[in-house]
């Protein structure tokens, strides 16, 4: 039966590997994507502009209101006909498709990025003021501060939260499946179903998303000690 | 470093503060105070808590936006405007700001070093990333300074290793570093256990001695008296006496500061 696993002309096992890739591209693209737009709304949520506030409170309130996989299938459904549109008021005619791989990238990179949103706008506010004080009283411009000593600060109160996100991220990408992307999941259930031993393909991506987030679950400690140097542990 | 030769021309002043306001809201904290330091002077600031003298620190290096009033340093008037309908005043021009703090060296009650990063990171921090000094020249030149105020061998130490006094010297160090016409203090050992109060007084009188020009925010007296050129007493926002610090410290013309000095000299502040 093992024989279903391997990487032989009847094993699945080629399928499972390049599956396993593909989670990890889209998850790897999508908390990217979402760091980006967590410091986006983290930056709006903390600006004094009401206008910003709003807009980042509709974004995080909306995208953690709903469940996870409505994200996948509203922007699934209608990503193409948003981007078009977009496309066509800059004056590009063509229909514009978009690929499932940047669909699911997208989706997940938003859902991920309400929730780094709120674990980044934590961080910032936890940077004792009279760090930046000290930065501004050296002369330092903005752009250095932010550089050089916020957000080097703000990683550090940010690490333990973002690796839960990623966490979640990296399971998030499962949902992808839906839009028939080859990802891990896809690539069991088509086993799955090709050689009817559903229970042992189903366990053996169990397997792989855990030896996944064990192995990210090292690299945020790591990162976690690199951030923390100078920090006296209590 | 040198003693610089006694300027008495305002216009050449190392730093002038006239008629400064600044509200908090509702509550006045500086109600028109005026202040000259030529180059060379050692001015301590003094006064209750409340009275206004960090704020008026603050405001010399735009830690806080005055709301009325003119900053001149170093010959340069610091441009302010109205904004928001005239409600809140802001600088006219952040890059003028900006190169006006790298001429006025801070030093926080607090520290403020950057956690993050080493003593001798701390240090070289600005030179590099504000002034362009070369990474090598910084570098020795800060080793000197750490040298300078006693804690070399901590150059590779992060903050947290260093105990408040040491803390303090490496904020001073860094301070210098940046090859500051002015330095300004507020109320450096306010935060210290006492016995690491003197090593950093030492450092600093050391700095006085040299003949840099200091404005010190402070509660030690008799530190005050020693070092200072000029005391001035800050009472709620507004100067209520100045002069030589064997004047104002021992013989008042006001009754207020005479209270003051009764509270803080019998140590029941």
């Amino acid at each position: 039966m093992l024989e279903l696993l391997s990487f032989g002309p009847n094993g699945w096992g080629g399928q499972l590997l390049t599956g396993t890739a593909m989670t990890v591209a889209v998850a790897v693209s999508a908390f990217a994507f979402g760091i980006v737009m967590g410091s986006l709304g983290a930056s709006a949520k903390l600006s004094h502009s009401l206008i910003l506030n709003a807009l980042a409170d509709v974004y995080t309130t909306v995208v953690r209101g709903i469940p996870e996989l409505l994200v996948i299938y509203l922007l699934f459904f209608g990503g193409n006909g948003v981007v078009s549109a977009i496309a066509s008021a800059f004056g590009y005619d063509g229909r514009v498709e978009l690929n499932a791989f940047t669909i699911g990238v997208v989706a997940v990179g938003l859902i991920s990025g309400a929730y780094s949103t709120e674990v980044i706008r934590g961080a910032v506010r936890s940077v004792p003021f009279g760090q930046i004080e000290a930065a501004r009283a050296c002369g330092m411009g903005r752009w250095l501060i932010l550089r050089r000593v916020l957000v080097p600060q703000t990683m550090r109160f940010a690490l333990p939260g973002l690796g839960n996100v990623w966490q979640l991220t990296l399971k998030d990408t499962a949902l992808v499946s839906v839009t028939a992307l080859a990802e891990l999941m896809r690539a069991t259930h088509l086993a799955a179903g090709a050689t009817r031993e559903p229970f042992l393909f189903y366990s053996a991506a169990a397997v792989l998303y855990l030896a996944l987030t064990t192995v990210s679950t090292i690299l945020f400690d790591r990162a976690e000690q690199t951030a923390n140097r100078g920090v006296r542990r209590a | 470093m040198h003693r610089h030769p006694p300027v008495s021309d305002t216009a050449s002043a190392a730093v002038v503060v006239e008629d400064l306001h600044k509200r908090f809201g509702e509550l006045e904290v500086l109600k028109g105070v005026s202040l000259t330091a030529r180059e060379g002077d050692v001015i301590t600031l003094i006064g209750s808590s409340g009275s206004g003298k960090s704020t008026l620190l603050r405001c010399i290096n735009m830690l806080e936006i005055p709301d009325e009033g003119r900053i001149v340093i170093g010959g340069e008037a610091i441009g302010l405007k109205k904004a928001r309908g005239g409600r809140v005043t802001v600088p006219a021009d952040t890059r003028q700001v900006e190169r006006i703090r790298t001429k006025l060296g801070m030093v926080f009650q607090s520290f403020n070093l950057w956690t993050h990063m080493t003593i001798l990171q701390n240090v070289i921090e600005a030179p590099i990333h504000v002034l362009g000094v070369p990474r090598l020249e910084a570098v020795e030149r800060a080793r000197m300074l750490l040298d300078k105020v006693g804690i070399l061998a901590k150059a590779d130490s992060y903050p947290v290793q260093l105990s408040g006094g040491q803390q303090q010297r490496a904020a001073i160090a860094r301070a210098l570093a940046m090859q500051p016409k002015v330095m300004l203090f507020d109320e450096p050992t306010s935060a210290l256990d006492p016995e690491l109060v003197g090593e950093v007084l030492r450092v600093i009188r050391q700095l006085a001695d040299e003949g840099n020009t200091m404005i010190l925010v402070t509660h030690e007296m008799g530190f005050a008296r020693e070092v200072a050129s000029k005391v001035v007493f800050l009472h709620q926002g507004r100067i209520e006496e100045e002069g030589a610090p064997d004047k104002v410290l021992t013989n008042p013309d006001s009754d207020r500061v005479r209270q003051f000095l009764s509270r803080h000299l019998s140590g029941a502040a």
